[in-house]
């Protein structure tokens, strides 16, 4: 009893589902009236329409049915029965494809327990003109059908040739005739609207251009179908940049100076990036972050030639310094996004050398002698040191050459500072009794590349 | 006979740790505090210690930066005059001048006292030789009273007073002038603002970069510090 109330309730609920159909171009919704048609479809080819099917009711409508009963009409959608809430809606594809030049129609159905909806839908399959495409291009029958333009160099033209055939026994008109698409042209060939006779052959050329490296894509529309035309540009092979620096031997601890020139004009203007990598001669450090292009603090840079010129601009600067760092091992310098003629890749070799001192001083504290040091040692195997101290008057002190080994402490100080080998050090000797007299200290610092002597006056 | 009184522990030479150099701090283009570290030709630029900075200046013991109300140390700060400021840091105590406000003022143990200086014209330097101001075109130095000492220069770039020398920058160059008279001079192009970086080196900032310069007599050398990346 309690059922057939409910029941009661619900019927005039469901009987308020109203159905509406649309035919979607793009995000727009063109509402379906008596008929839709499809239009003309080459024999062969395949037409599709994306249908809308919204429920503009208060209530769930549940789709029970629906069809497109003709033939060579398909229609893609949800298995039946499906349902559609309130203001909702269901899209479906509906296609038709077929080879025998004819008027084709369907029965376009939708319903519901409650109602329904219809509407015919027409396609006219006519004999479309038949296209061939030359070398070098090259073409597909899709789907989409396609035209590839291959690659081209940025700034030069492909020129691809191609004949439209009317291969029915009776005068085609060509109403549809176009090319969109940037880098795209026809650059020869009759203009729309134009006739081909029974048997006849209308030539055209397409013109593919860009002058910028990408990829392209454009469409060539004849009559019902579209051809998707696809091509490459890419930037023309630079000379071999030389990849040159300011004068004087390399070393450690320098700003030196890149610049980049070409051998030859350049036949386009291009632009990429310089690189540079470090690799070092030790395994106690993976890297030396202070190895970069000052400008920006980093290792890429990026550059540009205009056309016709020989000097490349980098960081929109005719040169480029970098800091050699301090560690021994090689830098390396790359040029990336371009294509170049050879490979310009350049290594530089920074010598090991004995350690450097940027300051060093020598001073007395009660109690103490210090010696400070801040230099760099590029071969990370310092250490070893050697000390002799002199009176005021130049002579020897009787405590002879004083040795002492902190190459523990440098190599674990290098290894977790992994800032290069620049290193800031105070050394000191307890002493007790007058100071006064000690002048002078002669400091002996060893790597693996040799030995550092540093004369300090108190 | 003297040297017989000395007895050295030859044995125990020790090291009070190793650390990276530190040879001054900088405000970088994005006016953070930055510490420049490493050895001359190697530098980078360390993590920032402040931001917001409009000025800075630092000695060996001392590194104070002014953001746009407050001065910061390492070890405190003060509310001070908007804007920027120029700075003469010696050892632990610091004369600050506020170009906004024209005031001077006395930095000591982080706090800011007021001085009754009064001086005319453009402020560009301070030390212990007096104050570099602009007047006319002409810098000149003057006394903390007003009274002119010395002249210096007539560019129209900045000043930086220094020890025993005066660093200063024309349109396309950067003049180191000692006391005696002479000068070295460096291409630089652009020269907007040097300030002491630490004891040794003094930062200079030209258009996009910046460049510290090494003070020392005999070590005079101009270099190119990293830029931040774009």
């Amino acid at each position: 009893m309690i059922r057939a109330i409910v029941l009661a309730f619900l019927l005039p609920l469901a009987a308020r589902a109203q159905l509406a159909l649309f035919a979607m171009n793009g995000n727009i919704e063109v509402p379906i009236g008596a008929s839709l048609d499809l239009g003309k479809v080459a024999a062969g080819d395949a037409s599709s329409v994306r249908i809308r099917l919204r429920n503009t009711g208060p209530s769930k409508a549940d789709i029970t049915r629906f069809s497109a009963d003709g033939t060579g009409f398909t229609l893609d959608r949800p298995s039946l029965p499906f349902p559609i809430a309130p203001g909702s809606a269901q899209d479906v594809l509906l296609s038709f494809s077929a080879s025998m030049p004819a008027l084709y129609s369907a029965n376009l159905q939708v319903s519901t327990s409650v109602n329904s909806v219809s509407a015919i839908v027409l396609a006219t399959v006519v004999v479309g003109p038949v296209l061939t495409v030359f070398p070098a291009c090259t073409g597909s029958d899709g789907p989409p059908p396609s035209i590839d333009f291959g690659r081209v160099q940025a700034g030069q033209a492909r020129l691809c040739n191609f004949y439209l055939r009317n291969a029915s026994t009776q005068e085609m008109t060509i109403a549809t005739f176009r090319v969109t698409g940037s880098g795209f042209q026809i650059s020869a060939g009759p203009k729309a609207p134009f006739k081909i006779a029974a048997g006849e052959t209308a030539v055209f050329v397409i013109t593919f251009t860009a002058n910028a490296a990408g990829l392209y894509t454009g469409a060539l529309a004849i009559e019902t179908r579209t051809y998707v035309l696809t091509g490459a540009a890419f930037d023309t092979p630079l000379p071999k940049p030389l990849l040159e620096f300011d004068a004087g031997p390399i070393q450690s601890a320098q700003q030196r100076r890149l610049t980049i020139r070409l051998p030859t004009a350049a036949s386009v203007s291009v632009s990429g990036t310089v690189n540079l990598a470090f690799l070092p001669d030790t395994t106690a450090v993976a890297d030396d972050p202070a190895i970069v292009f000052l400008a920006t603090g980093t290792r890429s840079l990026p550059f540009s030639v205009s056309q016709g010129s020989t000097n490349i601009l980098i960081n929109t600067q005719t040169s480029a310094v970098f800091q050699t760092g301090t560690s021994s091992g090689r830098i390396r310098f790359t040029v990336s996004g371009v294509s170049t003629d050879g490979d310009p890749t350049t290594m530089l070799t920074v010598p090991a050398s004995p350690v450097s001192l940027d300051t060093a001083t020598a001073t007395r504290r009660t109690g103490n002698l210090d010696i400070a040091l801040v230099g760099f040692d590029n071969t990370y195997s310092t250490g070893s040191m050697t000390f002799t101290f002199f009176d005021t008057s130049g002579g020897t002190l009787p405590t002879g050459a004083i040795r002492a080994d902190f190459t523990p402490e440098f190599r674990a100080f290098f290894t977790k500072a992994q800032a290069g080998s620049t290193f800031q050090v105070r050394i000191s000797f307890p002493v007790t009794g007058d100071t006064s007299g000690i002048g002078s200290v002669d400091v002996q610092l060893s790597n693996a590349s040799g030995v550092k002597l540093q004369h300090l006056v108190f | 006979m003297r040297s017989a009184l000395l007895v050295f522990c030859s044995l125990c030479a020790y090291t009070q740790g190793i650390e990276v150099p530190t040879v001054g701090a900088i405000v970088d283009s994005s006016e953070n505090l930055r510490p420049v570290q490493g050895v001359a030709g190697n530098f980078w630029l360390g993590a920032a210690r402040a931001s917001g900075v409009l000025s800075a200046s630092c000695s060996e013991r001392l590194c104070l930066a002014k953001t746009d109300s407050k001065i910061l140390s390492a070890t405190g700060q003060a509310d001070a005059p908007s804007g920027p400021a120029i700075f003469w840091v010696d050892r632990d105590d610091a004369i600050a001048f506020f170009p906004e406000t024209r005031t001077f003022a006395r930095w000591h143990d982080d706090r800011l006292d007021p001085l009754d200086w009064t001086v005319d014209g453009e402020v560009l330097s301070m030390d212990s030789a007096g104050i570099a101001v602009r007047r006319e075109g002409h810098v000149w130095i003057v006394r903390p009273d007003g009274e002119v000492v010395d002249w210096v220069t007539d560019t129209v770039g900045p000043v930086l007073l220094l020890a025993d020398e005066v660093l200063f920058a024309t349109p396309d160059e950067l003049i180191l002038r000692r006391h005696d008279g002479s000068e070295l001079r460096f291409p630089l192009i652009g020269a907007t603002a040097i300030t002491a970086m630490s004891a040794h080196y003094a930062a200079i900032r030209a258009g996009d970069s910046s460049y510290a310069f090494r003070t020392e007599a005999g070590r005079e050398q101009i270099f190119l510090l990293p830029g931040n990346p774009p």
